[in-house]
């Protein structure tokens, strides 16, 4: 099984909000106990590890992977034990900047018993109150946990923390089926689809949005019973939702949490662009701003307004595209 | 015909209810012989004894089997009604009532209830029910509630006396349903207070029965069988709850009644209409007449021959029969509601209605009118006013489990929309409305067109189709139960059918369905509602199979099995194969059968007699009739010249299989073996070895012995299987076509097929292969984008759109991209306001989407 890790990114908002802080990526796989597991947590992880610097700019050195087999891929850096654990987050937490965002992604079979959630690792497995312990040395930096495995869903309860986003592939920890979260998460980081506002960056909550549906659709396709149940927290509350509405906490801390540095060009871009982008965030508002006073509007009115806001942004876009190199 | 049960039930209990002598002397040789159904014997015995007790059992035992002339001469003893004794005189009442002489019943009763007979209290209860089936119910019911006050005070401690409170109880139950359970309790109390009593025991098995619970009436028929196999009240018993099972059963346990009693008005009436089940009138009228003999104030009997003549279009018989009842029981609603529960049956939903709400204005307490009004004007999609009835129903009525599950059910439509089309209104389910709406309009007004032109009847418009996305909410819809097995049904304008959500993709084909139905609502329209299940069921099949290719049942396995061991119905008995079928598969047997059928009546002559024999049937024609006018032949002859023409058409199938000669359908097509089989055997076991030629080659052997069989295991997947190990995927190609052709419901092979097509470079085929996939599985967003892209290349824009509008109704993640591409795609089909619309609902969602930009933008005439 596999815990992974990704650090990245940016949170939402300003030019310069976004250009703040480093991203680290940690991705742990834990046993597969099965080659087709094995498989799967590999290519999950290498796929992974790709994606966070060649999509997201992460640097190389700041993506971690620590696998059952540390021969199965040339990313690997060690095995996936409790020890190498411990000593990549300590390590972690002594070099991340205190603006830093961290995401670290576990892939494997998790286990649930006697009101302790466990990773199952290659030696001693890690349960989730020592995991949360080693989190205690990244309490400045915006840390998010992704467990993927089977019986998750009791790590949401115990990692609960201010500043910390938990997901989990189950509800809790009696959900101890082998899960398919892992493989639609990993998706949602590696491709685009998962990119519903479609700015060029995927939040948490758009790859936890795409993977819920994701897993859905799978278990419908196979005339299956759902039997894992994804759960996000965003607050700290321990408990988590499932169902997120785009105004609801869970959902305001996921989505501001991003995977893929923006333009950073645009910081140190010419002033002539860096107008457009001031613009850019000006208009981005104002839409903002109408969408929320949409249920207190007359529709023609909101929807003339909206016409000439988005058509307003998309000249902006088109501006900054061209002068980007990007054409249009 | 339920609610009857109770009514109607009354005489019967009393008629076997056993006199108190009998429990005094419960070993007695007379007495055995009569508990263990040995009448003769039980006869000849008690004729030799001349004590009161002895005679009123004489004349119960002659009662029981028929002879009803002897057991009023019993009770007389060949003195006049008045001069009996009190100890006689209720026996002279039941002897005098069974054969319908009301008034002399009702003063020997009079006699008996206010003397110290033993039966005195019975003989109080029949005079109270005898009020109740003469109509004077107010009256009748302050008699029966002093039951109540006598079971409280203690007085009814005989299993006679419980059996008697239970009864009167029961029919209190009408404005207190509650009281029921009292009436249970007590059945159950006389009972133990005599377990050797069968009145009890067959009372509340009746009871149990008209409160729809079969499974607990038949644990206590079969209790009393268990004593005497020959009881005909527990046999008729049985039989009742059989045909409110459904099962085949209850005509032979009718007759083991009827073998006993050829005479009970009650068992006659019952076989009445289960022949009227099977639209057998002759046979109907025969024993509806034959229970009046008996006994000519038999109002059961009146109604069940009313119901005969109303269905047969001979009004003035009916109003006669009608006239006769309401002369006996000015108040009898029953009559109405048994002749709209017979046209509820033969799908005459609007006479059902008319005639229910007669029954009401006769009897406004006939809990069972008030179920059957609403639940049949649901049936003709008025569902405010089915509402109402059903509510008054469940009032009356708490225990009916059709009304409470149909009151559910409505409960549910607040998540359903409505979609109108030109001729029809789609009621779907909110989750599934958008993506089903797409693909049933543009289907269900192809198939209105096509039929209504080819069988000259054009249903009034709008036709609703109802589809569930439940199979139990489809079930309740259509029987009021859960657990139908079938997939659709129509009322004539209105249709209810499964969702393709409702079951495992691949299970079944909703758009055959679709198709089969609106042929139903045509070939109903035709026919003023009167073409006899087997024609309608036969030409909608005989219609899907037209509509595309693969649509519709084909010859099976398991069909030419029951050929070729003699189980195959003739056409003129076709119609129990629907009804009553007497193994599992047969009502499958019967639907593919009757296609056949239809398509030799086209076959042999001409292609409008179909039209013509629906136009017969609309005239009040019978089966017999519409065969000499319209087809110029006899029953027989049909029958015989159908059964040539289908041994003639699978005569080469039928040489290539061996089936035994005690072939088992439950043992199912494991046991044959054959030519057939064992080509398929061989091609399997070549395909493994790797000797594709030698594979090929006896797959293709098994094809032409039996080129229906598209089986999982059949020859077109081997020989697509030999032909991409081979290498050739145009034949592997080929070889799934026919497959798909024969196996309407398959998604998987459509997948593969359209698969292997794009692969030839085939776009226009593979999209029209996944355009018959969506008639089975319309959910996946992937083959929608995938159809998209394959209109797109064959410039199909139209499609292109509605390919795009079906992946945004299933909800994608990345809707702000689904709605651009619609965008797009609109705009390729020439309709820019459209396009603009669409790329600012996108825009909405994703402002900072940078190709929604530029197209809005290229929208607005800013860029090119």
């Amino acid at each position: 099984m596999l815990l992974g890790m990704l650090a990245l990114l940016t949170p939402a908002g300003g030019v310069a909000a976004q250009a703040s802080g480093s991203a680290h990526l940690v991705i742990i796989s834990g046993l597969s106990g099965e080659e087709r597991f094995a498989r799967d947590f590999v290519a999950w992880g290498a796929a992974l590890a790709a994606a966070a610097e060649s999509r997201h700019g992460v640097p190389s050195a700041n993506v971690v992977w620590l696998a059952e087999d540390a021969e199965a891929h040339e990313r690997i850096r060690d095995r996936s034990t409790r020890a190498n654990i411990e000593r990549e987050l300590r390590s972690l937490a002594g070099r991340a900047g205190a603006d830093d965002r961290v995401l670290i992604v576990i892939y494997g079979h998790g286990s649930y018993q006697s009101g302790e959630s466990r990773v199952n690792l290659p030696g001693p497995d890690i349960n989730a109150k020592d995991l949360a312990a080693l989190l205690d040395g990244l309490r400045t930096q915006r840390v998010a946990v992704v467990n993927t495995t089977s019986a998750s869903g009791g790590f949401i309860h115990d990692l609960a923390a201010p500043n910390r986003i938990v997901i989990t592939a189950t509800k809790s920890g009696m959900e101890a089926n082998e899960t398919v979260f892992g493989r639609h998460f990993t998706m949602a980081l590696t491709g685009d689809a998962a990119d519903t506002d479609k700015d060029g960056r995927i939040s948490l909550l758009e790859a936890f949005d795409y993977a819920r549906a994701e897993v859905e659709r799978e278990y419908q396709r196979g005339n299956k019973l759902l039997t894992e149940h994804a759960v996000l927290d965003g607050v700290g509350d321990g408990k988590g939702a499932a169902e997120l509405a785009a105004a609801s906490p869970h959902a305001q801390a996921a989505s501001s949490f991003h995977l893929g540095a923006v333009a950073a060009a645009a910081l140190n871009a010419a002033p002539e662009l860096r107008a457009l982008y001031e613009a850019k965030a000006r208009i981005e508002g104002a839409i903002a701003a109408l969408r929320a006073r949409k249920d207190t509007m007359p529709a023609a009115e909101y929807d003339g307004e909206l016409e000439r806001l988005l058509l307003e942004l998309s000249r902006n876009g088109q501006a900054i595209r061209r002068l980007e190199g990007g054409g249009s | 015909m339920r609610a009857a049960l109770l009514a109607g039930a009354v005489l019967l209990a009393t008629a076997v209810v056993q006199p108190a002598c009998a429990r005094q002397q419960p070993g007695g040789p007379a007495e055995e012989l009569y508990r263990t159904g040995r009448y003769d014997e039980a006869i000849a015995a008690l004729r030799t004894r001349d004590d009161a007790t002895s005679r009123r059992l004489l004349v119960r035992v002659l009662l029981d089997t028929g002879r009803y002339e002897e057991a009023e001469s019993a009770a007389l003893a060949g003195g006049s009604p008045d001069a009996v004794p009190a100890e006689l005189a209720n026996a002279l009442g039941e002897a005098l009532y069974a054969r319908g002489k009301l008034q002399a019943a009702e003063a020997a009763f009079a006699r008996a209830a206010s003397s110290s007979a033993p039966d005195a209290l019975q003989a109080r209860l029949n005079l109270a029910v005898a009020k109740w089936e003469r109509g004077e119910r107010d009256e009748a019911m302050r008699e029966l509630d002093a039951f109540i006050d006598i079971y409280n005070d203690g007085t009814a401690r005989s299993a006679e006396a419980l059996t008697a409170v239970a009864t009167a109880v029961s029919y209190l139950g009408i404005r207190d349903p509650q009281l029921f359970h009292d009436a249970v309790r007590a059945y159950e109390e006389a009972a133990q207070a005599d377990p050797s009593l069968a009145a009890p025991k067959l009372r509340e098995g009746e009871l149990f029965l008209a409160k729809y619970n079969s499974t607990d009436a038949s644990a206590l028929f079969r209790e009393v069988l268990a004593v005497n196999p020959r009881h005909p009240v527990a046999l008729l018993g049985l039989a009742r709850a059989k045909a409110f099972d459904g099962t085949d059963e209850a005509m032979a346990l009718v007759d083991s009644s009827l073998a006993v009693n050829a005479a009970a008005p009650a068992a006659l009436t019952f076989r009445a209409q289960l022949h009227l089940g099977l639209e057998d009138y002759e046979s109907a009228v025969r024993d509806a007449e034959r229970a009046l003999e008996a006994n000519p104030a038999s109002l059961d009997a009146l109604a069940t021959l009313g119901a005969v003549h109303f269905l047969r279009g001979d009004r003035g018989a009916h109003d006669r029969a009608r006239r006769r009842a309401l002369e006996l029981n000015p108040r009898y609603g029953r009559f109405d509601v048994t002749v709209a529960e017979m046209a509820v049956q033969q799908r005459r939903y609007t006479d059902a209605v008319e005639i229910g709400r007669r029954a009401l204005e006769l009897d406004p307490e006939s809990w069972s009118a008030h179920a059957l009004v609403g639940l049949t004007e649901l049936r003709l999609g008025n569902v405010d006013s089915a509402r109402r009835s059903l509510e008054a129903a469940f009032t009356g009525d708490p225990y009916n489990v059709w009304v409470k599950n149909t009151l559910d059910l409505l409960d549910t439509y607040p998540q359903y929309v409505t979609r109108p089309t030109a001729r029809f209104e789609l009621f779907l389910h909110g989750d599934e409305a958008d993506v089903l709406a797409l693909y049933m309009s543009e289907l269900a007004e192809e198939a209105y067109d096509e039929l209504s032109q080819r069988y000259g009847a054009r249903p009034t418009p709008p036709i609703r189709v109802e589809v569930y996305p439940s199979h139990a909410d489809f079930s309740v819809r259509s029987v009021g139960l859960a657990g139908l097995g079938a997939l659709g049904i129509a009322f004539g304008n209105i249709l209810a059918l499964d969702s393709p959500a409702a079951r495992t993709a691949g299970e079944f084909n909703w758009g055959s369905t679709l198709w089969h139905e609106i042929a139903h609502s045509v070939t109903l329209a035709a026919s003023r509602h009167r073409v006899p299940r087997w024609l309608t069921e036969g030409i909608s099949v005989l219609e899907e199979r037209r509509a595309r290719p693969g649509w519709g049942e084909d010859v099976s396995l398991d069909f030419l099995i029951a050929l070729k061991s003699g189980r195959i119905l003739p056409v003129s008995d076709l119609n129990a194969g629907f009804v009553r079928p007497t193994y599992p598969e047969q009502i499958i047997h019967a639907y593919y059968q009757a296609s056949l059928v239809a398509g030799y009546i086209e076959q042999q002559y001409g292609e409008r007699a179909l039209r013509d024999m629906l136009r017969a049937y609309a005239d009040g024609r019978t089966h017999e009739q519409v065969l000499r006018d319209v087809l110029r032949t006899e029953p027989d002859a049909f029958d015989r010249a159908f059964d040539a023409h289908l041994r003639s058409t699978f005569a080469t199938q039928l040489a290539a299989l061996d089936v035994p000669a005690r072939a088992s359908m439950a043992r199912g097509p494991a046991q044959v073996g054959g030519e057939f089989v064992t080509a398929l055997r061989a091609a399997r076991s070549a395909l493994e070895a790797g000797r594709l030629d030698e594979a090929e080659q006896q797959a293709g052997r098994a094809r032409s012995l039996f080129p229906e069989y598209a089986g999982a295991d059949g020859p077109y997947l081997l020989l697509r299987d030999v032909h991409l190990q081979a290498g050739d995927t145009a034949a592997a190609a080929a070889a799934l076509r026919e497959h798909v052709a024969r196996r309407e419901s398959d998604y998987d092979a459509h997948i593969a097929l359209a698969d292997l097509l794009e692969r030839l470079g085939d776009a226009r085929g593979a999209a029209d292969v996944l355009e018959r996939a969506m008639y089975i599985h319309p959910y996946d967003a992937a083959v929608h984008d995938r159809m998209a892209a394959l209109y797109a290349a064959t410039g199909q824009h139209a499609r292109v759109v509605r390919e795009r509008r079906a992946i945004l109704a299933l909800n994608p993640v990345n809707r702000a991209d689904a709605l651009y591409r619609l965008a797009l795609a609109l705009l390729d089909a020439g309709d820019r306001q459209g396009a603009r619309r669409e790329v600012l609902r996108a825009l909405e969602l994703a402002p900072n989407f940078a190709e929604a930009q530029e197209l809005l933008l290229r929208l607005q005439g800013e860029t090119q």
